[in-house]
């Protein structure tokens, strides 16, 4: 062997080696410490699931970033606040909450925003996960009729409210315009059995110039002193029919939001205490909580496993809203008694 | 008889002749109805020649409205399109128009758009600066969706868009703020120079 | 035999003139585009009313500054489908099959039967929606008239039914309120409620309308920016800017201000016509 062709094999070597340690530095980046901003989100553009309350779309799970197209239309409609009270309600797909958006950090979303035809006023979004003026509020305020649109990337994971900016927002948003998008870390969040969503709002009402059908109270709003303060924009919206359920033995998860205009809430399950909560809606997580300050404008995820069949009281523990204006829900659990962990004790001492 | 002929032929010769007459148009062939050279307003470059916006035909434009008179934000718009003109690849320029438009029809008379063009140094035959009256700077700064407003006699406050119309007069992209990626518009411009070779 | 074959030739050059004839009206529309060329239709019967004008404070701005209104003439109602029919008659530039794209968008007229017939149930006498600002103030200089201002608008909308001020009463901004969140209050016949103080009806109660300069409106569509021009600045400003933070109403106007362009066509969006005044007094 002469000096060129070890020289040449000694090169081949010390780069094939030098390549193989940069491979293993990539995928070690790419694991941990990738901004999102620089991650690529793959392949075309895709309609991503929305749901109503109390649902939430499937887990992202472990893919990788996406494209999606999120579509929301604004509304004006009527609908029932309580009981037999009819309110103009102003959503986002037609319901209080609007819908919930469930993506991944470093997913790119194309929104579209589209104000009904029928709609007597402008509207937009601002979406706290956006990253952007006003977080998307002026380059989608649309008029009556119209469709606006941006794109953003999703680089902070977390839950995050979404609400109408238009002016008078506090108005925009008494009425019921506001939301939650979550946007899961890489890999996703940790697998639970259940999911649901809540959120909290506060209205003021009066009579409106229709029969039996009631509006926005600027008075009350400025006063701070709501006539209902509801889960999920309906008196009863988690009670009977529709409390929310689980059984024995399973996790729970909440996604719970606050759209205020103006309270701040007190949340509260009786009967449990969360295992885990990510404080206001971050990636902080504290353990072995009972009640969970909720911002206007905020959020917060709890989960808890529930260990005693029963029904569990979902409160905002500022309890003259939960017993006198309506904030209040049930979470039904179903399974086998469990007298090591609670037992009523029957028998009563004379 | 033949008289009556001579008559008859006559007439309809006339007929024929005020016929082509007519039929000389000079209406621009399948104009789409979203270009501006649709608009039948008058404007004055700073030549002083009077012209509309249809005389701009077959060659890329790239607008935007100033006065020349603003302290504040138009001289970074204007630097903005002296870093386009000057990022144009000199082969396309000759294919580009560079249109400044006045919103301030008052005091930016088409001698004072020469002045200004001298003084900074854009006196090469792609730059174009427009004025006309108040009605017509409303109605364009309207097809461009530009919000416009004279807050004292010297003073506007106005949208910051630097619009690109194809050689036919049609809006290609708009990009807004005064943070406008140069590179954008750039890049919009060869691609529209090249799509309408 | 000779007549007939005179007779057809000149038959023949008629028509193909008669043709070409055609061409050119359609070509000249093309050609004199639409602000130069617009027939006036038969006359409307709205009555203008003298507004004196005076000094007035806009919703947004400075609180120091005041803007003086000059008098003026304003149409006592909006514009109905019924003119708005007869207009589109006498300038077929301005008809849904033939108007230029760059000056109203895809809704124009929206749901009309054809270029010359309003829509099924519709109210001639109610007022004229899905037109852009283009095709507003085509209308009112045909007929001699322009826009209202933002300005003179707002001007006029300060008054209740007694006074022409009434910015200050509490129940001002709640009555208008209530009218604004009724639906579908377009389809509704014009002058079937109480005129205002100056004589001027349904300021309020069935449409938004355009104004000559509403893209003066610099508040971007985030109310809470609020800056005088569009700064860019996205926080609670919007409260500190406008003059009167309980003002809802007006809010809501310069929202839909700050929404819409000069092409746009909306379901609830129509206009009156203003008129200068020599009268002083």
């Amino acid at each position: 062997m002469n000096t060129k062709n070890f020289m040449l094999l000694a090169a081949t070597a010390v780069v094939s080696l030098l390549m193989s340690c940069n491979t293993n530095e990539g995928t070690k980046t790419t694991s941990t410490t990738q901004s999102p901003i620089d991650m690529v989100a793959e392949g075309e553009p895709e309609m991503a699931e929305v749901t109503g309350a109390p649902n939430v779309p499937a887990p992202v799970g472990n893919r990788g970033p996406k494209k999606w197209i999120v579509k929301l239309e604004t509304t004006e409609i009527e609908g029932t606040i309580a009981d037999s009270t009819k309110y103009t309600f102003w959503t986002f797909n037609n319901t209080v909450p609007g819908s919930f958006i469930r993506v991944r950090e470093g997913d790119e979303v194309e929104l579209f925003l589209k104000n009904a035809e029928n709609s007597v006023l402008p509207h937009n979004i601002d979406l706290h996960a956006v990253t952007g003026p006003g977080g998307g509020a002026a380059a989608t305020t649309s008029a009556p009729g119209k469709e606006t649109s941006f794109t953003f990337k999703a680089i902070n994971p977390g839950l995050y409210v979404y609400h109408c900016a238009a002016p008078p927002v506090p108005m925009h948003i008494g009425n019921g315009m506001y939301g939650l998008i979550l946007v899961e870390p890489a890999g996703g969040l940790p697998k639970v059995d259940r999911e649901y969503y809540i959120m909290q709002g506060d209205f003021y009402t009066k009579a409106s110039s229709k029969k039996g059908l009631m509006e926005f109270d600027n008075d009350k709003a400025v006063a701070e002193n709501p006539d209902y303060v509801l889960f999920n924009g309906k008196k009863g919206s988690l009670l009977g029919a529709n409390m929310i359920e689980a059984k024995v033995g399973e996790t729970v998860r909440l996604f719970v939001g606050n759209g205020g205009p103006n309270l701040t809430s007190s949340f509260h399950v009786i009967g449990e205490i969360f295992d885990n909560v990510y404080l206001e809606g971050g990636s902080t997580i504290s353990h072995n909580i009972q009640t969970t300050m909720i911002p206007a404008g905020g959020s917060a995820i709890v989960e808890f496993k529930v260990d005693v069949p029963g029904e569990y009281v979902l409160v905002d523990h500022s309890l003259s809203r939960a017993f006198n204006k309506g904030c209040i829900g049930k979470l039904k659990v179903t399974g086998e008694p469990n007298p090591k962990v609670f037992k009523a004790n029957t028998l009563v001492k004379e | 008889m033949k008289k009556y002929l001579l008559l008859i032929f006559s007439v309809a010769l006339l007929i024929i002749t005020s016929c082509t007459e007519n039929k000389q148009q000079p209406v621009e062939q399948n104009m789409s109805g979203n270009s501006i050279f649709n608009l039948s307003t008058v404007w004055h470059n700073q030549n002083g020649d009077s012209l509309q916006f249809k005389n701009l035909q077959g060659k890329t434009l790239v607008v935007v409205m100033i006065y020349t008179s603003c302290k504040s934000a138009c001289p970074i718009l204007v630097a903005k399109m002296k870093t386009i003109e000057s990022k144009i690849s000199r082969k396309d320029i000759e294919k580009v128009s560079l249109v400044l438009v006045s919103i301030d029809p008052e005091t930016d008379t088409p001698e004072h758009l020469k002045e200004f063009a001298k003084t900074n140094k854009m006196e090469e035959p792609q730059w174009i600066f427009l004025s006309s009256n108040e009605e017509a700077t409303q109605e364009f700064a309207n097809v461009l969706s530009m919000k416009y407003k004279k807050i004292s006699p010297i003073d506007f406050s106005h949208s910051n868009i630097i619009t690109i119309f194809n050689p036919k007069g049609v809006m290609v992209s708009q990009e807004e703020g005064l943070e406008i990626n140069v590179d954008n518009v750039v890049n919009t411009v060869s691609k529209t120079v090249k799509e309408f070779k | 035999m000779y007549r007939l074959l005179t007779f057809c030739l000149i038959m023949f050059f008629v028509f193909s003139c008669t043709k070409s004839a055609e061409n050119i009206e359609t070509n000249s529309e093309n050609v004199h585009a639409h602000n130069t060329e617009i027939n006036s239709f038969s006359s409307t019967d709205v009555k203008m009313v003298y507004i004196k004008g005076g000094l007035y404070k806009p919703f947004y701005g400075s609180d120091t500054i005041l803007v003086d209104v000059k008098p003026f003439l304003i149409d006592e109602r909006p514009v109905t489908n019924a003119e708005f029919l007869a207009f589109v008659k006498a300038n077929p530039q301005w008809q849904r099959s033939s108007v230029k794209k760059i000056f109203v968008d895809a809704a124009y007229l929206k749901d009309w039967k054809s270029d010359t017939e309003l829509p099924l149930n519709a109210d001639p006498e109610a007022p004229v929606c899905f037109v852009s600002w283009f095709a507003a103030k085509a209308f009112a200089k045909s007929i001699g008239k322009r826009l209202p201002t933002l300005d003179e608008w707002e001007f006029v909308a300060m008054a209740d039914t007694d006074t022409p001020n009434a910015r200050n009463k509490p129940s001002y901004s709640d009555a208008i309120l209530d009218l604004y969140l009724e639906k579908d209050r377009q389809y509704k016949k014009v002058k079937q409620s109480k005129p205002n103080y100056w004589g001027v009806y349904n300021v309020f109660d069935l449409i938004w309308e355009w104004t000559d300069d509403f893209n003066s409106a610099l508040t971007t569509g985030d109310s809470r920016a609020g800056e005088y021009d569009d700064k860019g600045l996205f926080c609670a400003g919007g409260a500190t800017s406008a003059t009167d933070v309980l003002n809802y109403a007006a809010y809501m106007r310069y929202s839909m201000r700050t929404a819409i362009k000069a092409n746009y066509t909306i379901a609830n969006l129509g206009f009156r016509c203003a008129k200068d005044t020599l009268i002083t007094n």
